[in-house]
Protein backbone atom coordinates (compact mmCIF):
# COMPACT_ATOMS: atom_id res chain seq x y z
CA UNK A 1 0.00 0.00 0.00
CA UNK A 2 1.21 3.17 -0.95
CA UNK A 3 0.88 6.72 0.52
CA UNK A 4 -1.25 8.04 -2.34
CA UNK A 5 -3.73 7.19 -5.12
CA UNK A 6 -5.24 8.40 -8.00
CA UNK A 7 -9.01 6.74 -6.79
CA UNK A 8 -9.55 5.30 -3.72
CA UNK A 9 -12.59 3.10 -3.04
CA UNK A 10 -14.21 2.51 0.15
CA UNK A 11 -15.96 -1.15 0.13
CA UNK A 12 -14.94 -3.87 -1.49
CA UNK A 13 -18.09 -5.16 -2.75
CA UNK A 14 -19.68 -5.72 -6.30
CA UNK A 15 -20.24 -2.36 -6.88
CA UNK A 16 -16.45 -1.10 -5.44
CA UNK A 17 -14.61 -4.06 -7.46
CA UNK A 18 -16.62 -3.46 -10.88
CA UNK A 19 -16.04 0.49 -10.57
CA UNK A 20 -12.13 -0.64 -9.57
CA UNK A 21 -11.92 -2.87 -12.95
CA UNK A 22 -13.80 -0.60 -15.25
CA UNK A 23 -11.91 2.43 -14.25
CA UNK A 24 -8.40 0.15 -14.77
CA UNK A 25 -9.55 -0.91 -18.08
CA UNK A 26 -10.26 2.80 -19.36
CA UNK A 27 -6.54 3.66 -17.78
CA UNK A 28 -6.95 4.79 -14.29
CA UNK A 29 -4.71 2.08 -12.84
CA UNK A 30 -3.40 3.62 -9.74
CA UNK A 31 -6.76 2.69 -7.61
CA UNK A 32 -7.11 1.40 -4.47
CA UNK A 33 -9.80 -0.39 -2.66
CA UNK A 34 -10.03 -0.46 0.95
CA UNK A 35 -12.20 -3.17 2.65
CA UNK A 36 -13.37 -2.84 5.85
CA UNK A 37 -13.49 -6.48 6.33
CA UNK A 38 -13.23 -9.29 3.49
CA UNK A 39 -14.52 -9.11 -0.28
CA UNK A 40 -18.60 -9.64 -0.38
CA UNK A 41 -18.63 -9.07 3.54
CA UNK A 42 -21.34 -6.49 3.21
CA UNK A 43 -24.24 -6.58 1.14
CA UNK A 44 -22.97 -8.72 -1.89
CA UNK A 45 -22.09 -11.72 0.28
CA UNK A 46 -25.58 -11.83 1.90
CA UNK A 47 -27.61 -11.53 -1.38
CA UNK A 48 -30.02 -13.16 -3.20
CA UNK A 49 -27.74 -12.53 -6.53
CA UNK A 50 -30.72 -12.60 -8.56
CA UNK A 51 -30.65 -10.58 -11.99
CA UNK A 52 -33.19 -9.47 -13.48
CA UNK A 53 -34.55 -7.73 -16.67
CA UNK A 54 -37.75 -6.90 -15.82
CA UNK A 55 -38.64 -3.71 -14.39
CA UNK A 56 -41.05 -1.06 -14.26
CA UNK A 57 -38.83 1.58 -15.54
CA UNK A 58 -36.95 2.63 -18.92
CA UNK A 59 -33.69 2.91 -16.52
CA UNK A 60 -33.75 0.09 -14.59
CA UNK A 61 -34.83 -2.02 -17.23
CA UNK A 62 -31.95 -0.34 -19.57
CA UNK A 63 -29.26 -0.86 -16.64
CA UNK A 64 -30.26 -4.57 -15.65
CA UNK A 65 -30.40 -5.78 -19.43
CA UNK A 66 -26.74 -4.33 -20.34
CA UNK A 67 -25.61 -5.50 -16.82
CA UNK A 68 -27.29 -9.00 -18.17
CA UNK A 69 -25.06 -8.95 -21.12
CA UNK A 70 -21.99 -8.44 -19.38
CA UNK A 71 -22.89 -11.25 -16.87
CA UNK A 72 -23.49 -13.64 -19.71
CA UNK A 73 -19.52 -13.44 -20.38
CA UNK A 74 -18.27 -12.50 -17.25
CA UNK A 75 -15.25 -14.95 -16.75
CA UNK A 76 -13.73 -14.01 -20.10
CA UNK A 77 -14.52 -10.32 -20.09
CA UNK A 78 -12.61 -10.39 -16.69
CA UNK A 79 -9.78 -13.16 -17.22
CA UNK A 80 -11.41 -15.38 -14.41
CA UNK A 81 -10.20 -18.87 -14.20
CA UNK A 82 -12.99 -19.92 -12.48
CA UNK A 83 -16.47 -20.16 -12.64
CA UNK A 84 -19.35 -17.08 -11.70
CA UNK A 85 -22.50 -19.57 -11.78
CA UNK A 86 -24.83 -17.97 -14.35
CA UNK A 87 -28.05 -19.59 -14.19
CA UNK A 88 -30.21 -18.16 -16.85
CA UNK A 89 -32.97 -20.30 -15.53
CA UNK A 90 -35.49 -17.06 -15.91
CA UNK A 91 -37.87 -14.50 -13.61
CA UNK A 92 -41.25 -15.99 -13.17
CA UNK A 93 -43.07 -13.19 -11.40
CA UNK A 94 -46.48 -14.01 -10.15
CA UNK A 95 -49.26 -11.09 -9.32
CA UNK A 96 -51.49 -11.91 -6.77
CA UNK A 97 -53.82 -8.96 -6.75
CA UNK A 98 -55.34 -7.27 -10.32
CA UNK A 99 -53.51 -4.04 -9.57
CA UNK A 100 -49.94 -5.86 -9.70
CA UNK A 101 -50.99 -7.76 -13.18
CA UNK A 102 -51.88 -4.30 -14.32
CA UNK A 103 -48.60 -2.81 -13.87
CA UNK A 104 -47.17 -5.83 -14.84
CA UNK A 105 -48.84 -5.46 -18.30
CA UNK A 106 -47.55 -1.87 -18.01
CA UNK A 107 -43.93 -3.36 -17.13
CA UNK A 108 -43.81 -5.17 -20.15
CA UNK A 109 -44.41 -2.73 -22.60
CA UNK A 110 -41.36 -0.73 -21.21
CA UNK A 111 -39.66 -4.21 -20.92
CA UNK A 112 -40.29 -4.61 -24.91
CA UNK A 113 -39.14 -0.80 -25.96
CA UNK A 114 -35.90 -1.51 -24.53
CA UNK A 115 -35.52 -4.98 -26.00
CA UNK A 116 -35.91 -7.38 -22.82
CA UNK A 117 -37.26 -10.94 -24.31
CA UNK A 118 -40.25 -10.97 -21.53
CA UNK A 119 -43.68 -12.39 -22.06
CA UNK A 120 -47.02 -12.93 -20.03
CA UNK A 121 -47.75 -16.42 -19.19
CA UNK A 122 -51.26 -17.47 -19.77
CA UNK A 123 -52.81 -19.17 -16.43
CA UNK A 124 -52.80 -22.51 -17.51
CA UNK A 125 -49.32 -22.26 -18.70
CA UNK A 126 -47.48 -21.61 -15.66
CA UNK A 127 -46.88 -25.03 -14.28
CA UNK A 128 -45.08 -25.71 -17.86
CA UNK A 129 -42.66 -22.84 -16.28
CA UNK A 130 -42.75 -24.32 -12.59
CA UNK A 131 -44.21 -27.85 -12.66
CA UNK A 132 -44.53 -27.73 -8.57
CA UNK A 133 -46.31 -24.50 -8.32
CA UNK A 134 -49.72 -23.68 -6.51
CA UNK A 135 -51.44 -21.47 -8.61
CA UNK A 136 -54.60 -20.35 -5.99
CA UNK A 137 -54.97 -17.14 -6.17
CA UNK A 138 -52.51 -15.95 -9.03
CA UNK A 139 -53.93 -13.48 -11.14
CA UNK A 140 -51.06 -13.61 -14.07
CA UNK A 141 -47.49 -14.07 -14.31
CA UNK A 142 -44.78 -12.88 -16.25
CA UNK A 143 -41.48 -14.47 -17.38
CA UNK A 144 -38.07 -13.41 -18.99
CA UNK A 145 -36.04 -16.70 -20.23
CA UNK A 146 -32.88 -14.59 -19.44
CA UNK A 147 -32.86 -13.66 -16.27
CA UNK A 148 -31.53 -15.80 -13.56
CA UNK A 149 -28.91 -15.72 -10.95
CA UNK A 150 -25.39 -15.73 -10.61
CA UNK A 151 -22.80 -16.60 -7.54
CA UNK A 152 -21.88 -13.40 -6.09
CA UNK A 153 -18.76 -14.49 -4.29
CA UNK A 154 -17.15 -15.34 -7.79
CA UNK A 155 -18.68 -12.40 -9.61
CA UNK A 156 -17.12 -9.72 -7.29
CA UNK A 157 -13.52 -12.30 -7.43
CA UNK A 158 -13.70 -11.90 -11.49
CA UNK A 159 -14.13 -8.23 -11.12
CA UNK A 160 -11.44 -7.77 -8.12
CA UNK A 161 -8.85 -10.19 -9.66
CA UNK A 162 -8.92 -8.55 -13.44
CA UNK A 163 -8.87 -5.12 -11.83
CA UNK A 164 -5.89 -6.13 -9.46
CA UNK A 165 -4.17 -8.00 -13.14
CA UNK A 166 -4.18 -4.56 -14.41
CA UNK A 167 -2.09 -2.97 -11.38
CA UNK A 168 -5.25 -2.43 -8.65
CA UNK A 169 -4.77 -2.95 -4.93
CA UNK A 170 -6.86 -3.87 -2.40
CA UNK A 171 -6.86 -4.25 1.05
CA UNK A 172 -9.29 -5.89 3.53
CA UNK A 173 -9.30 -5.95 7.55
CA UNK A 174 -8.96 -1.82 7.14
CA UNK A 175 -11.57 0.48 7.76
CA UNK A 176 -11.55 3.93 6.53
CA UNK A 177 -11.99 6.15 9.95
CA UNK A 178 -11.62 9.62 8.46
CA UNK A 179 -12.20 11.70 4.83
CA UNK A 180 -9.82 14.61 4.61
CA UNK A 181 -11.63 17.10 2.99
CA UNK A 182 -9.68 20.61 1.82
CA UNK A 183 -11.33 23.48 -0.24
CA UNK A 184 -13.87 21.83 -0.96
CA UNK A 185 -12.04 19.19 -2.77
CA UNK A 186 -11.42 15.46 -1.40
CA UNK A 187 -7.75 14.90 -0.65
CA UNK A 188 -7.64 11.67 0.96
CA UNK A 189 -8.61 9.13 3.63
CA UNK A 190 -7.54 8.28 7.22
CA UNK A 191 -7.39 4.12 7.09
CA UNK A 192 -7.09 2.17 10.18
CA UNK A 193 -3.63 1.82 8.63
CA UNK A 194 -2.52 5.33 8.33
CA UNK A 195 -3.68 8.03 6.09
CA UNK A 196 -4.19 8.18 2.31
CA UNK A 197 -4.07 10.83 -0.18
CA UNK A 198 -6.21 10.24 -3.19
CA UNK A 199 -7.93 13.30 -5.97
CA UNK A 200 -10.74 10.67 -6.35
CA UNK A 201 -12.58 8.90 -3.60
CA UNK A 202 -15.29 6.63 -4.00
CA UNK A 203 -17.93 5.73 -1.52
CA UNK A 204 -19.53 2.35 -2.41
CA UNK A 205 -19.91 1.37 1.29
CA UNK A 206 -24.00 -0.06 0.97
CA UNK A 207 -25.78 0.57 4.14
CA UNK A 208 -23.25 2.72 5.65
CA UNK A 209 -23.06 5.23 3.08
CA UNK A 210 -24.78 8.00 4.72
CA UNK A 211 -22.32 7.25 7.41
CA UNK A 212 -19.92 7.58 5.44
CA UNK A 213 -20.79 10.36 3.13
CA UNK A 214 -21.34 12.61 6.03
CA UNK A 215 -17.64 11.99 7.51
CA UNK A 216 -16.83 14.60 4.13
CA UNK A 217 -20.41 16.40 5.06
CA UNK A 218 -22.53 15.10 2.74
CA UNK A 219 -25.78 14.43 3.75
CA UNK A 220 -27.42 11.60 1.82
CA UNK A 221 -30.64 9.85 1.98
CA UNK A 222 -29.53 6.53 2.48
CA UNK A 223 -30.99 4.04 5.02
CA UNK A 224 -29.97 0.82 5.67
CA UNK A 225 -32.80 -2.04 6.23
CA UNK A 226 -32.44 -5.15 7.35
CA UNK A 227 -33.14 -8.25 5.05
CA UNK A 228 -33.01 -12.22 5.69
CA UNK A 229 -32.59 -14.60 3.57
CA UNK A 230 -32.37 -18.41 3.97
CA UNK A 231 -30.97 -21.68 2.72
CA UNK A 232 -32.01 -25.01 2.27
CA UNK A 233 -30.13 -28.35 1.97
CA UNK A 234 -29.30 -29.57 -1.75
CA UNK A 235 -31.85 -31.22 -3.32
CA UNK A 236 -32.27 -32.52 -7.10
CA UNK A 237 -33.00 -29.83 -9.42
CA UNK A 238 -36.58 -29.72 -10.00
CA UNK A 239 -37.28 -25.34 -10.30
CA UNK A 240 -35.21 -23.69 -12.81
CA UNK A 241 -36.43 -20.16 -12.62
CA UNK A 242 -36.39 -17.71 -10.20
CA UNK A 243 -39.55 -17.09 -8.67
CA UNK A 244 -40.80 -14.26 -7.38
CA UNK A 245 -43.75 -11.92 -5.63
CA UNK A 246 -43.97 -8.34 -5.18
CA UNK A 247 -47.52 -8.85 -3.07
CA UNK A 248 -46.25 -11.39 -1.00
CA UNK A 249 -42.72 -10.13 -0.71
CA UNK A 250 -40.79 -12.91 -1.46
CA UNK A 251 -38.14 -14.72 -4.00
CA UNK A 252 -37.14 -18.16 -4.82
CA UNK A 253 -34.44 -19.68 -6.32
CA UNK A 254 -32.99 -22.81 -6.35
CA UNK A 255 -29.02 -22.91 -6.83
CA UNK A 256 -27.44 -24.86 -9.14
CA UNK A 257 -25.76 -27.04 -5.63
CA UNK A 258 -29.48 -27.94 -5.65
CA UNK A 259 -29.68 -25.59 -2.39
CA UNK A 260 -33.34 -23.02 -2.44
CA UNK A 261 -32.02 -19.80 -1.56
CA UNK A 262 -35.48 -17.39 0.05
CA UNK A 263 -35.64 -14.62 0.93
CA UNK A 264 -38.53 -12.07 2.06
CA UNK A 265 -38.53 -8.14 2.59
CA UNK A 266 -40.72 -7.00 5.32
CA UNK A 267 -42.65 -4.05 5.20
CA UNK A 268 -42.51 -2.99 8.87
CA UNK A 269 -39.09 -3.32 9.20
CA UNK A 270 -37.06 -0.53 10.68
CA UNK A 271 -33.76 1.25 9.48
CA UNK A 272 -30.83 0.07 11.22
CA UNK A 273 -27.72 -1.66 11.04
CA UNK A 274 -28.90 -4.67 12.84
CA UNK A 275 -27.52 -8.16 10.71
CA UNK A 276 -29.24 -10.73 13.20
CA UNK A 277 -31.36 -13.54 12.04
CA UNK A 278 -34.84 -14.03 13.50
CA UNK A 279 -37.03 -16.81 14.67
CA UNK A 280 -39.90 -15.36 13.48
CA UNK A 281 -37.93 -15.04 9.92
CA UNK A 282 -37.66 -18.51 9.63
CA UNK A 283 -41.10 -19.35 10.44
CA UNK A 284 -42.82 -16.82 8.62
CA UNK A 285 -40.94 -17.14 5.78
CA UNK A 286 -41.07 -20.84 5.45
CA UNK A 287 -44.84 -20.80 5.79
CA UNK A 288 -45.19 -17.64 2.98
CA UNK A 289 -43.00 -19.48 0.17
CA UNK A 290 -44.41 -23.04 0.79
CA UNK A 291 -47.94 -21.55 0.20
CA UNK A 292 -46.81 -21.23 -3.56
CA UNK A 293 -44.06 -24.06 -3.97
CA UNK A 294 -45.46 -26.54 -1.73
CA UNK A 295 -42.60 -28.95 -2.55
CA UNK A 296 -40.36 -27.23 -0.56
CA UNK A 297 -41.99 -28.00 2.62
CA UNK A 298 -40.20 -30.73 4.09
CA UNK A 299 -36.47 -29.40 3.51
CA UNK A 300 -34.11 -28.75 6.09
CA UNK A 301 -33.08 -25.20 6.59
CA UNK A 302 -29.35 -25.05 7.37
CA UNK A 303 -28.40 -21.78 7.30
CA UNK A 304 -30.11 -18.24 7.66
CA UNK A 305 -28.80 -14.85 7.83
CA UNK A 306 -28.89 -10.87 7.30
CA UNK A 307 -28.14 -7.94 5.32
CA UNK A 308 -29.05 -4.47 4.63
CA UNK A 309 -30.60 -3.34 1.43
CA UNK A 310 -29.34 0.55 1.07
CA UNK A 311 -32.49 2.20 0.71
CA UNK A 312 -32.95 5.41 -1.08
CA UNK A 313 -36.61 7.47 -1.14
CA UNK A 314 -37.43 6.51 -4.47
CA UNK A 315 -36.18 2.89 -4.10
CA UNK A 316 -32.87 3.38 -7.04
CA UNK A 317 -29.02 4.43 -6.75
CA UNK A 318 -27.72 7.55 -6.29
CA UNK A 319 -24.58 8.37 -8.22
CA UNK A 320 -23.78 11.73 -6.65
CA UNK A 321 -20.29 13.32 -6.42
CA UNK A 322 -20.64 16.10 -3.06
CA UNK A 323 -21.12 19.19 -3.43
CA UNK A 324 -19.06 19.82 0.04
CA UNK A 325 -15.99 17.61 -1.49
CA UNK A 326 -15.65 17.44 -4.78
CA UNK A 327 -14.32 14.33 -6.37
CA UNK A 328 -16.01 12.32 -3.76
CA UNK A 329 -18.40 10.49 -5.34
CA UNK A 330 -21.29 8.01 -3.51
CA UNK A 331 -22.44 5.16 -5.06
CA UNK A 332 -25.33 3.38 -3.13
CA UNK A 333 -28.42 3.62 -2.35
CA UNK A 334 -29.75 0.70 -4.89
CA UNK A 335 -32.31 -0.70 -2.44
CA UNK A 336 -31.96 -4.56 -2.61
CA UNK A 337 -31.02 -4.63 -6.86
CA UNK A 338 -27.17 -3.18 -6.62
CA UNK A 339 -25.78 -7.03 -7.62
CA UNK A 340 -27.59 -6.99 -10.32
CA UNK A 341 -27.38 -3.83 -12.02
CA UNK A 342 -23.57 -3.44 -10.86
CA UNK A 343 -21.56 -4.06 -14.31
CA UNK A 344 -23.15 -1.45 -16.15
CA UNK A 345 -23.25 0.74 -13.14
CA UNK A 346 -19.92 0.66 -13.19
CA UNK A 347 -19.20 1.34 -16.43
CA UNK A 348 -21.60 4.48 -16.44
CA UNK A 349 -19.56 5.79 -13.40
CA UNK A 350 -16.30 4.93 -14.93
CA UNK A 351 -16.92 6.65 -18.07
CA UNK A 352 -18.07 9.51 -16.13
CA UNK A 353 -14.61 9.77 -14.37
CA UNK A 354 -12.54 9.13 -17.62
CA UNK A 355 -14.29 11.93 -19.63
CA UNK A 356 -15.52 9.09 -21.80
CA UNK A 357 -19.54 9.62 -23.34
CA UNK A 358 -22.27 7.60 -22.25
CA UNK A 359 -25.84 6.78 -23.68
CA UNK A 360 -27.03 7.14 -19.97
CA UNK A 361 -27.28 10.40 -18.37
CA UNK A 362 -25.53 10.16 -14.74
CA UNK A 363 -26.80 13.20 -13.50
CA UNK A 364 -30.30 11.78 -13.43
CA UNK A 365 -28.71 9.85 -10.27
CA UNK A 366 -27.96 12.73 -7.99
CA UNK A 367 -29.40 13.35 -4.88
CA UNK A 368 -30.45 16.31 -6.88
CA UNK A 369 -33.90 14.71 -8.07
CA UNK A 370 -35.10 14.81 -4.46
CA UNK A 371 -35.33 18.45 -4.87
CA UNK A 372 -36.34 18.96 -8.40
CA UNK A 373 -39.23 16.30 -7.61
CA UNK A 374 -37.52 14.28 -11.56
CA UNK A 375 -37.60 10.96 -9.07
CA UNK A 376 -36.82 7.63 -10.54
CA UNK A 377 -40.18 5.88 -9.48
CA UNK A 378 -40.03 1.89 -9.73
CA UNK A 379 -43.13 0.08 -9.03
CA UNK A 380 -41.31 -3.23 -8.75
CA UNK A 381 -38.96 -3.69 -5.84
CA UNK A 382 -39.30 -6.55 -3.93
CA UNK B 1 -24.22 -58.05 14.47
CA UNK B 2 -25.38 -56.54 17.97
CA UNK B 3 -23.97 -56.59 21.66
CA UNK B 4 -26.17 -58.73 23.75
CA UNK B 5 -24.07 -58.91 26.72
CA UNK B 6 -22.45 -55.41 28.49
CA UNK B 7 -20.94 -54.78 31.68
CA UNK B 8 -22.95 -51.48 32.45
CA UNK B 9 -25.68 -51.45 29.50
CA UNK B 10 -28.38 -53.74 29.61
CA UNK B 11 -30.77 -54.40 26.27
CA UNK B 12 -34.82 -54.24 26.06
CA UNK B 13 -35.55 -54.75 22.82
CA UNK B 14 -38.76 -55.70 22.52
CA UNK B 15 -40.32 -57.82 19.74
CA UNK B 16 -38.67 -58.36 16.25
CA UNK B 17 -40.42 -56.20 13.70
CA UNK B 18 -40.29 -56.29 9.96
CA UNK B 19 -39.07 -53.22 7.79
CA UNK B 20 -38.13 -53.38 4.12
CA UNK B 21 -34.18 -52.74 2.52
CA UNK B 22 -34.99 -51.79 -0.98
CA UNK B 23 -38.02 -54.11 -1.26
CA UNK B 24 -36.24 -57.02 0.76
CA UNK B 25 -37.83 -57.78 4.04
CA UNK B 26 -35.24 -57.42 7.24
CA UNK B 27 -35.56 -58.10 10.91
CA UNK B 28 -34.95 -55.66 13.60
CA UNK B 29 -36.09 -54.67 16.89
CA UNK B 30 -37.88 -51.69 17.43
CA UNK B 31 -35.53 -49.69 19.65
CA UNK B 32 -33.57 -49.86 16.99
CA UNK B 33 -32.08 -46.93 14.86
CA UNK B 34 -32.90 -47.63 10.90
CA UNK B 35 -29.20 -47.90 10.80
CA UNK B 36 -28.98 -50.32 13.55
CA UNK B 37 -30.72 -52.54 11.91
CA UNK B 38 -29.41 -52.44 8.66
CA UNK B 39 -25.86 -52.77 10.15
CA UNK B 40 -27.51 -56.01 11.89
CA UNK B 41 -28.33 -57.07 8.98
CA UNK B 42 -24.71 -56.67 7.17
CA UNK B 43 -25.79 -53.50 5.03
CA UNK B 44 -23.03 -51.23 5.47
CA UNK B 45 -23.60 -49.58 2.05
CA UNK B 46 -26.28 -46.56 2.52
CA UNK B 47 -26.12 -44.72 -0.73
CA UNK B 48 -24.32 -43.18 -2.71
CA UNK B 49 -22.06 -39.60 -2.96
CA UNK B 50 -24.12 -36.76 -4.83
CA UNK B 51 -21.24 -36.03 -7.51
CA UNK B 52 -19.12 -39.13 -7.92
CA UNK B 53 -21.21 -41.25 -6.81
CA UNK B 54 -19.05 -42.87 -4.26
CA UNK B 55 -20.59 -45.40 -1.80
CA UNK B 56 -21.61 -43.98 1.74
CA UNK B 57 -22.11 -45.49 4.83
CA UNK B 58 -22.74 -44.63 8.84
CA UNK B 59 -20.16 -41.92 10.03
CA UNK B 60 -20.91 -39.51 12.60
CA UNK B 61 -23.94 -42.28 13.40
CA UNK B 62 -25.08 -38.75 15.76
CA UNK B 63 -27.27 -37.49 13.54
CA UNK B 64 -24.65 -34.28 12.04
CA UNK B 65 -22.77 -35.39 8.83
CA UNK B 66 -25.48 -36.34 6.56
CA UNK B 67 -23.43 -39.53 5.52
CA UNK B 68 -26.34 -41.76 6.20
CA UNK B 69 -28.86 -39.94 4.48
CA UNK B 70 -31.56 -42.43 2.69
CA UNK B 71 -35.23 -42.50 1.92
CA UNK B 72 -37.83 -43.64 4.45
CA UNK B 73 -41.20 -44.26 2.84
CA UNK B 74 -40.43 -41.81 -0.10
CA UNK B 75 -38.96 -39.27 2.15
CA UNK B 76 -35.09 -38.05 0.49
CA UNK B 77 -32.73 -37.19 3.21
CA UNK B 78 -33.41 -38.82 5.91
CA UNK B 79 -30.61 -39.36 8.41
CA UNK B 80 -31.03 -43.10 9.00
CA UNK B 81 -28.34 -43.03 12.13
CA UNK B 82 -31.20 -41.21 14.61
CA UNK B 83 -34.26 -42.32 13.28
CA UNK B 84 -35.97 -45.49 14.69
CA UNK B 85 -37.24 -47.97 12.93
CA UNK B 86 -41.26 -48.91 12.89
CA UNK B 87 -42.89 -52.18 11.47
CA UNK B 88 -43.83 -52.08 7.39
CA UNK B 89 -41.24 -49.35 6.68
CA UNK B 90 -39.86 -48.75 3.53
CA UNK B 91 -36.19 -48.06 3.33
CA UNK B 92 -34.45 -47.02 0.03
CA UNK B 93 -30.49 -46.18 -0.73
CA UNK B 94 -30.17 -42.63 -1.82
CA UNK B 95 -28.23 -42.44 -4.93
CA UNK B 96 -27.11 -38.93 -5.21
CA UNK B 97 -29.30 -35.91 -4.09
CA UNK B 98 -33.00 -36.14 -2.67
CA UNK B 99 -35.59 -35.98 -5.00
CA UNK B 100 -38.06 -34.10 -3.70
CA UNK B 101 -41.80 -34.68 -4.80
CA UNK B 102 -43.98 -32.82 -6.51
Amino acid sequence: MKKSYDVVIIGGGIIGCSVAFELAKRGRKDVLVVEQEYLTSGATGRCGAGIRQQWGSMLNATLALESTHVFENLEEYTGYDGDCGLNQGGYLLIAYTEKEWEQFQKNLEIQHQVGINSHAVPLDCIKEIVPHINTDGIQGACFCASDGHADPFHCTYAYAKGAQGMGVEIVTYTKVTGLKVENGRIRGVATTRGDIEAKVVINATGGHAAQMAMLAGDELPIFPERHQILITEPVAHIMNPMVMSFHRHFYVQQTPHGSVIMGMGDPNEPVSLNTKASWQYLEHNAWVVTQTLPAFRNLRVVRQWAGHYDMSPDRNPIINEAKSAEGFITIAGFSGHGFMVAPRTAILVSNYLTGQQDSLDISRFSVERYKTGELLLEPSVV
Amino acid sequence: MRIDEHPVLSFERGEKINFFYNGQEIEAYPTETIAAALHAAGVRKLGESPELHRPRGLFCAIGNCSSCFMIVDGEPNMRVCVMKVRSGMRVEEQRGKGVVGI
